[in-house]
């Protein structure tokens, strides 16, 4: 048999190709997640215990009053304390904005706490200098000696830069690093993420008694528990994005596996014959398995050595590049350990072993002289096609049941559960199902589709168990893309409804002083402006607030700018932003707003999203101010503008009039930017299977044509042309394409309206299912294009057969 | 007798492989095929029959030599061009495998009419007459694999007879045939021929089929050896 096997792998190693390809996809998906992620880890958790070098504790996570009264309360004990957090704060160089939400972090005040290290001129020494991160001014094009302005408005900072940095640790790196005196100007809106301790004295409890001293119950770590603790959570953190991404890796070799079981049942039909002789010639069933499945088992090995050194080299690569082109990544160094290169070459050896088991008893239990009879017994209707369909039925029941208690109750595994069930129940009717939905829509295409199109459809559903096989590894990839698809679609709907009450207006530009009156046209006159509305108000006295403008809502034509609306209040009502709220003064409580000789009583009530500002009724307003002027402009952008341009035009505008910007703009497109990026990179990452899936539909294709050699010329002897033979490969390849996605689009659908309802519906009040058509859309027309494209090399070896070569006797 | 020609070959050679492994299939015919005759081409297994044939039929290009059929010089002609040639003038019976699996015996033989987008409709009498004059039209909705072999070629010849081509070839038809559907099959050719006044051109290996020709041209090693009548 050995003389077999080698015979065997040489004529047949060319048709392997495709299976090849389908399962290298899929160990290099595992691969490159695997270089990725050790190279996030490494990136993380480098360097992670510097800053805290010279510390005797470390406090994790305290409040940001509780970080600002240890740091005062430092220095009369003679210890050290620094801490590491930072704020999102606007930041602008010459009117530019240079990014909407840079993190400004501190830099201690004594050299103990500097744990950044300085790469030029020096650190800071007294207010209104600051540090820069090099990787931020390389991005930024920023320099020593330049001046930048942090925020916007009565909080804004002007900085000059004295020195760049580096960060040891990726954990705590920020921007723009300035002292705590400039900083805490931001207290309400820092996040800390530590504050270190080192005392007078050596040791962890002496440290840990003054910090309690200062904050009462107060549980700080040593310096090493607190890296551990850290280390754990990076780890955890990029372990639950590694494991997303092995679950993308997971769906591509389900898709290889399904698309190399197509190969090998193709292949074992079309062998049959060969493997009958070897039967008659007195080769035993298990000279003729074993054969068989050594073969799978070269192609695994194949797979193997080329999978694990082509994903080690992507990997490399790919971080390679990530290092070179964006080296504010911080990513470190790739280290994929032996487990992954075991569990890499496992599943390449694994899948085509897996996946040629069954066609491989199949192979068996052909006797040596039916396999000599030609063969067409893939109908309906034989024992094993009823088991099928009862089995495929009873899933879809289960699952639809499932559903039902998903519904009802609001149970993720149900869902998850009736999902499975109805999936693996409609690809076990697929040889039902897929061979009349094609017949259904060769019917509807038929005009269109001219003699060559009828003969793909008839063709396409020749053999349905082949016909399903081929859709079903698109199905999987087309399924999940429009229930992701969808699902995101969704999601962005409730969430835009929820961005359109926290930031109803794009940017506002405000001032407790008056604004001249040409601000609203030169605000309008900016590129990317839609409108731009002017409101009124007055400069008033809120209780211990001092002046702060207070403007009459709604503002006439407020529909022209705003997203949803902005808080009316009531007549006693006085609408302060949360900023403002805090120091003393509740929401609820009733304050004294005065102008000149005129006070009223509000009650306070909180909101934001129209920068800081008070809000009174126009009723209100007429009876602090009867003759109001102009305090704040609000601007509608146009819906491709960039939130930083604008920014900056506006900054220009408002900075000499000494108004601030809040720019609302910026955190929506924030916001709209990770869900595009979530939906780019889920479709990307599902896009591997679809392309795996396409692959398979080339080959299935392929190896069609090989079998059908013999039809093909008796077709170009009745008169087909060269050029109806491709359209007919052409259209076989479309149907199935089409009939897979349209089923698969129908089902993501479904799925994701289920996972709406039960998921989301509870928890966000007035989600409903939304259906991005153009996406869905352009899924179906992209699939479609993409069999065009995955009949090609098939139709263009049909094409070439000789009238006269197929119809010789063999 | 003088009819006029469906098909002639001159200084016809055609070969197979180069150099060493030259195999000379056909080694110069000039042949004249009458219409409305049934011409048999007999010869030993491996004489070039078949060669001739899809030379003849545009199912091959000759290595030398010119075909003329329907008036039609054949190597003017390019792979579409012969390709409508085909399906307009010439009509095939093939030992086996002649007929697409997943049609029905009716869409096969509608089949080059539909690839010529020919309309059906101008067709229909003279399929019911083809269909019933070959007793077939029982068998019409019946798929090739619940068809016998006689039934088979039956179809087969139906479809070759549908389009009135200038000539029809037939290489082997009885070739997978037992004797009762052989007869069958031979005299539904003949009788093609006498009541439909078509031409037909059968290759065979078989005596007994040649007995139902009206011509035979016998080949051996490529060249012609004899050509004579068959006496009726
Ligand atoms: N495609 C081919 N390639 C090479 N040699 C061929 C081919 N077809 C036929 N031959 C050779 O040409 C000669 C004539 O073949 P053929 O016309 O099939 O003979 P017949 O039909 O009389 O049995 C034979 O020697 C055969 O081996
Ligand atoms: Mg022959």
């Amino acid at each position: 048999m050995r003389t077999v096997l080698l015979a065997s792998l040489r004529t047949h190693t060319r048709r392997y190709g495709a299976a090849l390809l389908a399962v290298l996809v899929g160990v290099v998906l595992v691969l490159v997640t695997a270089s990725l992620s050790s190279a996030v880890r490494d990136g993380l958790t480098s360097g992670l215990a510097e800053p805290y070098d010279g510390a005797d504790a470390v406090l994790g996570h305290p409040s940001p009053d509780d970080a600002a009264r240890l740091l005062a309360a430092a220095p009369e004990q003679g210890a050290d304390a620094w801490l590491l957090g930072w704020t999102l704060q606007q930041l602008s160089h010459d009117g530019r904005v240079v990014s909407t939400d840079s993190d400004i972090g501190p830099v201690a005040d004594e050299p103990a706490g500097r744990w950044q290290e300085l790469t030029s001129g020096r650190f800071p020494d007294r207010p209104g200098e600051a540090v820069l991160d090099n990787n931020a001014a390389k991005a930024a094009h920023l320099a020593v000696g330049d001046r930048l302005r942090i925020g916007t408005g009565s909080s804004a900072l002007d900085v000059t830069v004295v020195g760049l940095v580096d960060s040891p640790s990726t954990y705590v790196v920020a921007s723009v690093y300035v002292l705590w005196t400039d900083l805490a100007r931001w207290q309400d809106h820092l996040y800390v993420s530590s504050l270190a301790w080192a005392g007078p004295e050596p040791g962890y409890d002496g440290a840990r008694d003054a910090i309690r001293a200062v904050v009462p119950g107060a549980e700080p770590d040593t310096v090493d528990a607190f890296v551990q603790e850290v280390q754990k959570d990076v780890n955890r953190g990029v372990d639950v994005i590694a494991i997303v991404a092995l679950l993308f890796a997971a769906v591509a070799l389900l898709v290889a596996v399904l698309v190399i079981n197509n190969t090998f049942t193709i292949l074992f039909a079309q062998r049959s014959r060969d493997f009958a002789l070897l039967r008659c010639v007195g080769a035993t069933r298990r000279q003729v398995v074993r054969s068989v499945r050594l073969e799978s088992l070269a192609l695994g090995l194949l797979a193997a050595v080329l999978g694990t050194a082509g994903g080690l080299a992507a990997g490399q690569g790919l971080v390679a590049l990530i290092h070179g082109q964006w080296p504010e990544a911080r990513l470190g160094d790739a280290e994929v350990g032996t487990v992954w290169l075991v569990v890499a070459a496992t599943l390449a050896v694994g899948v085509p072993v897996v996946a040629a088991w069954l066609p491989t008893r199949r192979v068996v239990r052909v006797s040596p002289l039916a396999a000599l009879r030609p063969d067409d017994s893939t109908q309906v209707g034989t024992a094993t096609g009823r088991t099928r369909v009862a089995a495929g039925v009873l899933l879809l029941l289960a699952g639809t049941a499932a559903f039902a208690v998903a519904l009802a109750a609001a149970v993720p595994p149900a869902l998850v559960a009736g999902g499975v069930a109805t999936f693996v129940g409609v690809l076990l009717l697929g040889p039902v199902l897929v061979p009349a939905l094609v017949r259904g829509l060769a019917r509807l295409g038929r005009r269109l589709m001219g003699p060559a199109g009828r003969l793909a459809a008839g063709n396409a559903v020749r053999n349905p168990r082949r016909t399903a096989a081929t859709t079903a590894s698109l199905l999987i990839g087309v399924t999940l893309t429009t229930a992701v698809l969808t699902g995101l679609a969704s999601s962005r709907s409730a969430l835009a409804d929820e961005m359109d009450d926290q930031h109803p207006v794009d940017i506002a530009i405000t001032s407790a002083r008056a604004l001249p009156a040409d601000t609203v046209d030169r605000a309008r006159a900016v590129d990317g402006v839609a409108a731009a509305l002017p409101v009124t108000g007055t400069t008033a006295e809120v209780a211990a607030l001092g002046d702060v403008a207070v403007l009459g809502v709604p503002p006439a034509g407020a529909d022209s700018v705003l997203h949803g609306k902005v808080r009316t209040p009531g007549p006693r009502a006085i609408v302060l932003p949360w900023d403002l709220i805090g120091d003393g003064l509740e929401v609820g409580d009733r304050v004294a707003v005065t102008v000149g000789e005129r006070t009223v009583r509000l009650r306070v009530r909180a909101g934001d999203g129209w920068g800081e500002a008070a809000l009174v009724a126009p009723g209100t307003l007429a009876r602090l101010d009867p003759s109001p002027r102009l305090h704040a402009v609000w601007v509608r952008a146009d819906e491709d503008a960039d939130p930083e341009d604008l920014a900056g035009s506006m900054e220009a505008i408002g900075s000499p009039l000494g108004a601030g910007i809040e720019n609302g703009l910026a955190d929506r497109a924030y916001v709209d930017l990770q869900l595009d990026v979530l939906s780019g990179g889920v479709v990307g990452l599902l896009g591997i299977s679809v392309v795996i899936a396409l692959v398979g539909i080339a080959n299935t294709l392929g190896l069609s044509v090989l079998e059908r050699g013999r039809e093909h010329a008796l077709l170009r002897a009745l008169g087909l042309t060269r050029r109806q033979v491709r359209r007919m490969l052409a259209a076989e390849a479309v149907l199935l394409a089409t009939v897979a996605t349209a089923l698969g689009t129908v089902l993501g659908v479904v799925f994701a309206w289920l996972g709406v309802r039960s998921l989301v519906e509870p928890v966000v009040t007035g989600a409903s299912l939304v259906l991005p058509w153009t996406q869905l859309g352009a899924v179906v027309v992209l699939a479609a294009l993409a069999g065009l494209a995955a009949s090609v090399l098939p139709a263009r070896r049909a094409a070439r057969t000789a009238p006269a070569a197929g119809l010789a006797l063999e | 007798m003088t009819s006029p020609l469906a098909a002639s070959t001159r200084g016809l050679t055609k070969s197979y492989g180069r150099g060493d492994t030259l195999v000379p299939a056909l080694r110069g015919i000039d042949l004249d095929l009458p219409a409305g005759r049934f011409t048999a081409i007999m010869g030993p297994s491996g004489s070039g029959k078949s060669t001739l044939m899809h030379c003849l039929a545009g199912l091959d290009q000759p290595t030398s030599g010119s075909v003329t059929v329907a008036g039609q010089a054949l190597e003017d002609l390019d792979d579409d061009a012969l390709t409508h040639f085909r399906r307009d003038h010439v009509g095939f019976v093939f030992q086996a495998f002649n007929l697409l699996p997943m049609l029905t015996a009716e869409q096969n033989i509608w089949l080059p009419a539909e690839l010529a987008g020919r309309s059906t409709t101008g067709l229909r009498d003279r399929f019911d007459q083809v269909v019933t004059s070959l007793g077939i039209a029982d068998r019409l909705t019946h798929r090739p694999a619940e068809l016998s072999g006689g039934q088979q070629q039956r179809v087969a010849i139906a479809r070759a007879l549908l389009g009135e081509p200038a000539i029809v070839f037939a290489d082997e038809p009885t070739g997978n045939l037992d004797s009762a559907a052989s007869a069958e099959v031979l005299s539904l050719l003949r009788q093609s021929v006498r009541e439909l006044g078509q031409t037909v051109v059968m290759v065979t290996h078989e005596t007994e089929a040649a007995q139902y020709a009206d011509d035979v041209v016998v080949l051996a090693d490529g060249r012609i050896v004899e050509r004579r009548e068959v006496a009726a």
